[in-house]
């Protein structure tokens, strides 16, 4: 299948089965490469799973992380 | 001074139950009132509802939230809304509330808003049904949105919105998804009120700081853009 196509298949099948629509899925030299960042590492190996599922026969890199929630820092003053 | 907390695309569910609270327990030394913009929830369950409730609840400081698409997913829209309201979270769909801050009247109006895109490049109210519903989806928040602003009885205005009132704050996006992450019918009515500053969040790979074509501060809170439990932005006081 057309890498495109693939990409747009993992794309809806992350959304339909993980509820998760900030990935960005890219097909780069016939690897599945998933980016973006979740609230908890369970839901990184969900969309893997999907995108697997989903791209039968292609290898998938996860680079999908966890939004880190430290307490800010500080705050922005606006003028 | 006026301290606005604000966060959004908190996206709680099952596994992150009790582990947002932990972070917020400095809130009330930090900030004055919290907004969260929306996607508090994974699904938009009830069960993640009452999540989200335990996790927001008696915070020490008011705690004002919209929903977000992510709150609709289940169609408990409404009962989610229920939920946290029952847990003295504020929720506002086109509506607006005014809180005293140090004798400084804080006015916040919001909602989730919705799609379309930016002016020139943007949905038009024109031919099937389909595009019709989806145009004027965002124009009768607009509206509403718009009069609740207006109505406002206060020294400072904040909008707080779940979708983008800006395309600054949805830079690192691909271009061809801006006219479903916001619409610049929900900034008209921001720059027509005058407001301070609008909060939303939706864009996760967006950016934190931008501004309404009026010039009102735009910010972008969604977690994975502010990189942190929360943002702190500082109004000076009226």
């Amino acid at each position: 299948m057309t890498d495109e196509y693939v990409a747009a298949h993992v794309q809806e099948a992350i959304a339909a089965g993980t509820h998760e629509l900030g990935v960005r899925v890219d097909v780069r030299g016939g690897v599945v490469v998933l980016r973006g960042q979740v609230a908890a590492a369970g839901r990184c190996a969900e969309i893997e799973a999907a995108a697997r599922a989903a791209a039968e026969g292609f290898q998938v890199r996860n680079e999908v992380s966890v939004v880190p929630l430290e307490e800010p820092a500080g705050g922005e003053t606006l003028r | 001074m006026i301290r606005i907390a604000a966060a959004g695309d908190v996206h709680l569910g099952r596994e992150t139950a009790g582990t947002y609270r932990p972070r917020l327990e400095g809130l009330p030394d930090r900030a004055d009132v919290f907004l969260v913009a929306g996607d508090l929830t994974r699904h938009g369950t009830p069960e993640e509802g009452r999540i989200v409730a335990a996790e927001l609840r008696d915070l020490g400081l008011p705690v004002i939230a919209v929903l977000g698409n992510h709150d609709h997913q289940s169609g408990a829209q409404d009962e989610v809304a229920a939920i946290l309201a029952d847990a003295g979270i504020m929720v506002l769909e086109g509506t607006g509330t005014v809180l005293d801050v140090a004798g400084t009247r804080l006015g916040v109006a919001g909602g989730k808003g919705f799609g379309g895109g930016f002016a020139g490049r943007c949905a038009s109210d024109f031919g099937e049904r389909e595009m019709k519903d989806f145009v004027g989806v965002t124009k009768r928040f607009a509206a509403r949105f718009g009069a609740a602003l207006d109505a406002l009885d206060c020294d400072v205005k904040v909008a707080l919105t779940h979708y983008s009132p800006s395309a600054d704050t949805l830079e690192g996006e691909p271009l061809e998804i801006y006219p479903f992450l916001g619409s610049y019918l929900i900034a008209e009515p921001v720059d027509a009120a005058g407001a301070a500053l609008a909060v939303h969040g939706h864009a996760h790979a967006g950016t934190e700081k931008g501004a309404t074509p009026g010039g009102v501060r735009v910010r972008n809170v969604a977690l994975p853009v502010i990189k942190q439990a929360y943002a702190v932005y500082e109004l000076a006081a009226v």
